[in-house]
């Protein structure tokens, strides 16, 4: 089936305005036989289940905090149902709204560039993906939209978004920022050794003095041994990795004085689940909570952020 | 008693200590070794598979006795060109070791047969500490002893296994002490039941095992015989991807589906699993590779990356139950 990939934003002010896009949308999929998903809130579930009446039972809802977890895990699974319908000849539509209120602006960020990199990584799949913002989000995340969204949905029309920006260019805008120096208080490791077993056992060292949870230590370790393996081969001496701790999160930084090519993918677009595809960055970005990569002519850095658990864990219940 | 402890190799045996608190010291501890780490005071145990585990321990144990003028004991009615695990060895002539008495080949009927031929405890005790004494004569630094013990196990009208415990209890007590004597009991792993394998384990002190294949104190690669493949320990990263890959070439046959052993792995990076799917794709067979034990944290990684990512890989055992390793499982 060659469907075409739509990815539309649809801004509403109100019930109304919201039902207005969604409704038709989902109807449309119900009809031609496609999976559909809901992701949302409670509210707005009730309100669709009430006006798609006995077609909701057609409709899978996915809670919205639940299924927008993490960007790269988020994203990977979303795209590996896509393409498993899509070789069945059938369709994914999603309606997605993400819980915007209450994530961190790091966060925030990395969404935003879901939304961009969903442009390139679904393309071929077919899916329908239709996100509604209300217009009571901050004006950035709209505007933010109709970067990332190359249509708009009014009513029943879409619309070319004169605002929608290359999806690569878009994710490099997301990095201009320079990042903020490392704090004094970090702890510093010159890598000079090929053989990163004595760096596993410096993390390992720093992390268990830390609250990080231990399944997290491991992906850490896999993490950095990526990161400083690809300093290795392609980058340039001096490395340096600093580990030091901020409000909620353990911060591990690799640094190089090389530069990555600009056609670098940056490991955003999850690889092809059919064959033995080299998933390094890509991975990395899975096993951590945000990946943060500046590149140039000045070196490169990837900070490797990990959340500790608000709670200590419980030990021996 | 901590029989956790058991299956931690000797390499890591820093470690050890320091995990379990101490507790390691305190309490009857099983050594595992590789065959040439088999030092005068061990009596150790050997349930081989089959006769290409038993050629590679054995075959060792003996070579390397005769290389470095060790006396080498035998109880065997095999000649000593036949000798059982001893395959001939370029250049090397074993009847010429007879000759000088360096290797003594004893047949059963001279060393444990009671006067109406059936298995007598108390002769092989006197034969091991006649032919000890013999070796220290003759100015041998130390006397390596074997035998295999599955003929008794399936000796027709056998009581029970007591009488055999007993025999190994009391040459355990003769050659821990000894500054001379190293012993392997070899018993076919098929020759008895399970319980019976595991009580006749447990008067060892020591597991022998093969020579590993690798092992440079962070990798260790060990070759497993049943079922086929690596034992694979420590820390797997780019540093050691090469030489990884070689061993697993070295056991890649047709027809023969590879095992690893992750039980021991601490960690694997991510070009390392890249590896592994490389592989296991290039295989001829279908079967792929088959990843038993995985430790919980490594299991984690792959399932997060995914295993529809890596193709050719199966999950295989669970991780055994703490006891439960060793050689004679």
């Amino acid at each position: 089936m060659s469907e075409t990939f739509s990815h539309r934003v649809l801004p509403y002010d109100g019930v109304d305005d919201f039902l207005a896009g969604a409704v038709p949308f989902l109807n449309a999929g119900i009809d031609a036989g496609d999976r559909v998903l809901v992701v949302t809130g409670l509210g707005s579930e009730v309100l669709l289940r009430e006006a798609l009446g006995p077609g909701a039972g057609e409709v899978e809802f996915v809670d919205a905090n639940q299924w927008y977890a993490h960007p790269s895990r988020t994203l990977a699974d979303c795209l590996g149902d896509a393409d498993r319908l899509c070789e069945q000849g059938r369709r994914l539509r999603v309606l997605g709204e993400p819980a915007w209120t209450g994530r961190r602006p790091l966060e925030v960020l990395e969404w935003q560039r879901v939304e961009a990199i969903v442009n390139v990584a679904f393309a071929e799949t077919g899916a329908a993906i239709l996100c509604p913002y209300a217009r009571t989000l901050p004006a950035g995340v709209v505007a933010s939209a109709r970067r990332t969204h190359p249509e708009t949905l009014r009513g029943e029309q879409a619309l070319d978004n004169p605002s929608y920006v290359d999806p690569w260019a878009y994710s490099a805008m997301c990095d201009q920022e320079a990042l903020p120096d490392a704090p004094a208080r970090a702890e510093r490791l010159d890598i000079v050794r090929p053989d990163l077993f004595w760096l596993r056992a410096w993390v390992t060292d720093y992390a268990r003095r830390t609250p990080l949870a231990e399944e997290d230590l491991q992906r850490l370790l896999v993490a950095v041994t990526e990161v400083v393996t690809n300093a290795l081969r392609h980058g340039a001496p001096p490395i340096v990795l600093r580990m030091w701790m901020e409000p909620g999160e353990l911060v591990c930084e690799v640094k190089d004085d090389g530069f990555w090519a600009t056609d670098s993918a940056f490991g955003l677009i999850p690889p092809r689940a059919d064959g033995p595809g080299r998933f390094g960055l890509w991975a990395v970005r899975l096993l951590c909570s945000i990946v943060q990569i500046r590149t140039g002519k000045g070196g490169t850095t990837v900070r490797l952020r990990l959340s500790l658990p608000s709670v200590p864990a419980v030990v021996g219940v | 008693m901590q029989r956790a402890s058991k299956s931690y190799p000797a390499a890591y045996a820093g470690q050890i200590h320091a995990n379990l608190d101490g507790q390691a010291m305190d309490s009857w501890f099983q050594a595992e070794r590789s065959v040439n780490a088999i030092r005068p005071g061990d009596h150790a145990w050997l349930a081989f598979s089959g006769e290409e585990e038993r050629a590679h321990i054995i075959g060792d144990f003996v070579y390397d006795g005769l290389a470095t003028e060790e006396k080498v004991v035998y109880v065997t009615d095999a000649p000593p060109d036949r000798l059982p695990g001893v395959r001939p060895r370029h250049g090397i002539e074993l009847r010429s070791y007879t000759d000088t008495r360096q290797l003594r080949v004893i047949p059963r009927e001279q060393a444990c047969l009671s006067g109406r031929g059936r298995f007598d405890p108390d002769r092989m005790l006197r034969t091991l500490e006649r032919e000890v004494d013999a070796a220290f004569d003759q100015g041998f630094r130390a006397v390596r002893l074997t035998t295999d013990f599955s003929w008794v196990l399936n000796e027709p009208g056998r009581s029970d296994l007591s009488q055999m415990l007993g025999c190994e209890h009391q040459f355990g007590e003769a050659v821990s002490p000894s500054t001379m004597a190293m012993a392997i009991c070899q018993v076919d792993k098929h020759a008895c039941p399970q319980d019976e394998l595991v009580a006749l384990r447990d008067t060892h002190e020591v597991l022998v095992e093969v020579n590993p294949e690798f092992d440079d104190g962070i990798l260790r690669i060990v070759r497993t015989f049943e079922p086929h493949g690596l034992r694979v320990e420590g820390e797997l990263d780019a540093a050691r991807h090469a030489v990884f890959a070689e061993k697993l070439s070295l056991v890649t046959h047709e027809r023969r589906r590879i095992h690893l052993d992750f039980s021991r792995l601490r960690f694997i990076d991510l070009g390392g699993l890249n590896l592994l799917a490389h592989h296991a794709t290039g295989l001829p067979t279908d079967d792929g590779l088959v990843l038993d034990h995985l430790p919980a944290d490594v299991e984690n990684v792959i399932d997060m990356v995914g295993w529809h990512r890596l193709p050719g890989l199966a999950r295989g055992q669970e991780r055994p139950f703490p006891g439960a390793g060793g050689m004679a499982s």
